[in-house]
């Protein structure tokens, strides 16, 4: 399966990344709608954060909503989320919008790294999470 | 003599806030410990000497279900 | 089933926590109807307790019974009840009045029930009347209709029932989770501590399972008036369905104690693992776990009852069990798979929705008991039968010391030898009770019964009786010594429905912390922390995240016995749903009102006076020999310095100067916290106090000018 690749030397935190994936999931340029997110940081490196796929937020809900797809990937089953954020509060890499109810994740689509002009941002392949 | 949560209690050469806690049997976790006002983090429970006279507070924070 | 009766109405949407709007249902003549809540009523009540306590008040009268027709249940949430992001937001309160005392009763209970009851369109639900007829009331909130139907189903205890309901009203698996049953057991057809049931479905274990509206005795009430079961469905929960004023300020509150939860239950207080029983050795280490009926406060058996070996051996692991949606500190633990071993359910594998601190002291150590398995099938049975474990535990202790002082003998029970401890006898008892057999069938009525029985007809003392019968205003003590806190003492005994710990626990502020040390200290906790306390059972909220867990910030805090950044968090999801602007004053006085009206309520049904606010010495001292002897040292200790006693002097001699003294005690601290609340030396709300609160509402000032 693929995950996000950060290398932080190459960031510079132009927020594309963030841009793409606001705009193709919520078809907003907010970049806080992104499902990804880059801290800036003064004097040191910007802070990257995206899901892993390590899939221990599965067991956290409690509504039995997040699941592994096929290909690994964890997804949400929007229609059984209530919106409780217990998983936003158990995994930085879960972010949320006041303006929605669901909260939500990276899917490992690729649209930021493709986005990404310095490289920064890739996608690797790794093992799928058990 | 120092105080222990307001009550006078005999004073002990090189006692530290581990043993106080042992000998009154305070096996409760949520402890905040305060010495003359001072918050003592629990890293240093078993190397804080009290000394005589000191105000030293052990308070118990539970709830109750 | 057979319709009796049918109700549509139309949909309304929640404006900020409130739909306006409450369901009034008659059994007797099956009528069905809605009212509009008027601005005054919520303004004054708030929801939840505060709507029950109005809604009882208008509909009896001083010479109402619990078991006439015009007592109702009522059941509501709150205006922040149903909200998913912060721990703990779906408590229904249940308000009635109570057949231990004829007297207004409240009891909270999670579960799912009273959130899908405000989704379905209605703040808060009366049942009102009498059927001859078994009733099942059914309310679909995606199809706005109320129907009543003839029950034509045989179970008769929660567990089987509640999933027969579930499996018969749901469409599949997955609509389950959309149900929420209330029902009670066997024992409500005899019992005066029987309860009720409130239901919410376990979607990873696809199981229901079972919460309990516990204290005193509405199980009876809803059997006495002929209803089966309450059935709500509501599908499609989501965080904003409250349409809150301002979203942010809850999410931002619920993701913050989420965090906090995860990062430190664990060094604390352990609840996702045991839930509230993390404190059983804890008490017992204190010196605070009730045994023998309160006789002491350790045992040395209780490690055969600690938490761990819950945790180890019976209690499933890794699951969220929050009993409404997104509650993180998910205390609501279990047995799965758990063989019964006595009774009519022997042999099943079931699912035991505990224990708490409260059912493992009560099950357990007050009644001698020190075996996990034992603790856990009563707890089953007590669930399933609907018999609230807290009365249960305190009144078979008062049964069994009773017989151990030889009261009665075992031809009085018919063979029952009521010895702490005596396991098959306990557990044949709880049978007895459920039947209405037996000598269970009397012990089942609970201490303020048995006590008038055993005098009347085992000649027994009745000095002695009021000593060590564990009740006042006819509810059971709570599991919690309170011997040694003088503020426990008026935590217990200065309450509005009598001894549960709802309304202040203070026993480590007081005894431990040493940190109200004169009776105005005391008083003023007496007044901050009840009001502080009830107010979670006017909006629908559980007190659990309030200060079983702590924050960070509580280390710098010069009150971290009010948990002050939790505190925000309340004002921030309150303002946040409500759209108000209130601050930690505000709420207390909103909590003031309907305690002080619930103060008067009391009094109009012609208790809830300082004659009522006593206690039976058993809570406060030493009743018999034994017992000062356990605590010689102490009590020596105290005679000679608080009273300049000769302890030199006899057992028998001391214990009367420390009664005397303790009662003393007692009656100034009344002094005090009556001063504080505001109420005359008699225990009546003054009209200048009424006044402050703008609860001078005519009906109050008719009741309290004939007491003043």
């Amino acid at each position: 399966m693929k995950i996000l690749k950060f290398e932080k030397e190459l960031c510079i935190g132009c927020h594309a990344c963030e841009e793409a994936c606001s705009e193709l999931y919520f078809k907003s340029s907010d970049i806080k709608k992104a499902r990804l997110k880059i801290t800036e940081v003064v004097d040191d490196f910007n802070i990257f954060s995206g899901c892993n796929q390590c899939g221990e937020c599965v067991n956290v809900c409690p509504e039995g909503a997040l699941y592994q797809a096929k290909n690994g990937v964890i997804r949400m089953k929007k229609d059984l989320c209530v919106g409780c954020m217990m998983c936003v509060g158990y995994c930085d890499d879960f972010h949320y919008h006041d303006d929605y109810v669901e909260p939500f994740k990276c899917l490992s689509c690729g649209a930021c790294a493709r986005k990404c002009p310095t490289g920064a941002l890739s996608m690797i392949d790794v093992e799928v999470s058990s | 003599m120092y105080k222990l949560n307001d009550r006078d209690e005999k004073y002990v050469n090189g006692i530290t806030i581990a043993d106080v806690i042992k000998e009154k049997k305070f096996t409760y976790k949520k402890l905040i410990v305060k010495v003359n006002g001072k918050f003592v983090d629990p890293i240093n429970y078993d190397n804080y000497i009290i000394r005589d006279g000191d105000d030293v507070k052990i308070h118990h924070l539970l709830a109750g279900g | 089933m057979k319709l009796l009766a049918e109700y549509k109405y139309n949909p309304t949407e929640i404006v900020k926590g409130y739909n306006d709007r409450s369901l009034k249902i008659d059994i007797s003549d099956l009528a069905i109807s809605e009212k509009e809540i008027p601005q005054q009523m919520k303004e004054k009540f708030i929801g939840g307790k505060g709507f029950g306590l109005r809604y009882l008040w208008d509909a009896v009268t001083p010479e109402t019974k619990w078991n006439s027709p015009e007592n109702e249940i009522v059941i509501s949430s709150g205006p922040v009840g149903g909200i998913t992001q912060y721990p703990g937001s779906g408590k229904s309160l249940v308000v009635s009045l109570t057949p231990l005392n004829d007297t207004p009763m409240d009891s909270n209970v999670g579960g799912h029930f009273g959130p899908l009851l405000k989704f379905a369109g209605f703040d808060a639900l009366e049942i009102i009347g009498k059927s001859a007829k078994e009733l099942i009331v059914y309310i679909d909130g995606n199809e706005n209709i109320v129907k009543i139907f003839e029950s034509d189903i045989d179970k008769i205890d929660s567990h089987e029932l509640s999933e027969e309901l579930t499996d018969r009203f749901a469409a599949d698996e997955i609509d389950k989770r959309n149900y929420s049953i209330v029902s009670t057991g066997s024992a409500a057809r005899y019992s005066n501590v029987a309860m009720l049931n409130f239901t919410f479905y376990d979607v990873k274990r696809q199981k229901v399972r079972l919460k309990q509206a516990g204290r005193g005795g509405i199980g009876r009430v809803f059997n006495d008036k002929g209803l089966k079961a309450l059935v709500v469905k509501y599908a499609g929960v989501k965080s904003d369905l409250n349409n809150p004023a301002n979203i942010a300020k809850i999410n931002r509150a619920g993701i913050r104690i989420h965090k906090e939860i995860n990062r430190f239950d664990t060094a604390q207080n352990n609840m996702r693992k045991i839930g509230t029983a993390n404190i059983i050795e804890v008490m017992n280490d204190y010196d605070l776990l009730p045994t023998h009926n309160f006789k002491f406060g350790a045992h040395e058996d209780v490690k055969y009852i600690e938490s761990k070996v819950f945790i180890e051996k019976y209690i499933t692991q890794d699951v969220p069990d929050g009993c409404w949606h997104g509650c993180s500190l998910s205390c609501a633990k279990a047995a799965d798979d758990f063989e019964i071993m006595t009774g009519p359910y022997k042999g099943q594998k079931v699912i035991v929705d505990g224990p708490e601190y409260e059912n493992a002291a009560a099950l357990g150590s007050n009644i001698g008991i020190f075996c996990p398995r034992t603790i856990l099938e009563l707890n089953f049975y007590c669930d399933t039968y609907g018999i609230d474990t807290i009365s249960f535990g305190t009144m078979v202790a008062f049964a069994m010391e009773c017989y151990e002082s030889g009261i009665y003998t075992k031809e009085d029970t018919n063979g029952l030898e009521l010895n702490f401890g005596n396991i098959p006898h306990t557990l044949e008892l709880i049978h007895q009770i459920a039947s209405g057999e037996g000598f269970g069938k009397i012990v089942g009525m609970g201490v303020k019964y048995m006590k008038k029985y055993f005098i009347k007809n085992f000649n027994a003392d009745p000095e002695f009786m009021f000593d060590i019968g564990m009740e006042q205003k006819g509810l059971e003590y709570s599991e919690y010594l309170s011997k040694e806190s003088l503020a426990q003492q008026g935590g217990y005994g200065l309450t509005n429905k009598g001894p549960q710990h709802d309304e202040a626990w203070l026993i480590f502020m007081d005894m431990v912390n040493n940190q109200i040390p004169t009776f105005e200290d005391k008083a003023e906790a007496l007044h901050y922390f009840p009001m502080f306390r009830t107010w979670f059972g006017l909006v629908g909220l559980c007190k659990l995240p309030w200060n079983d867990i702590t924050p960070q910030s509580n280390a710098t805090s010069k009150e971290p016995a009010k948990m002050p950044e939790h505190v925000q968090n309340y004002v921030d999801i309150y303002n946040g749903v409500t759209g108000k602007d209130v601050t930690i004053h505000d709420m207390i006085k909103e909590s003031e009102r309907v305690y002080n009206f619930q103060r008067i309520f009391n009094i109009r049904m012609g208790y809830g006076k300082r004659i009522n606010d006593k206690t039976p010495y058993r809570s406060m001292g030493p009743v018999t020999e034994e017992e000062y002897l356990s605590r010689q040292d102490r009590y020596d200790k105290q005679l000679e310095e608080l009273v300049g006693f000769d302890v030199s002097k006899s057992t028998q001699e001391k214990m009367k100067a420390l009664r005397e003294y303790r009662e003393n005690q007692y009656e100034l601290l009344t002094d005090a916290v009556y001063k504080r609340r505001g109420w005359s030396k008699n225990g009546v709300p003054t009209i200048e106090k009424l006044k402050d609160l703008e609860m001078d509402l005519p009906e109050l000032i008719e009741v309290v000018k004939e007491h003043l």
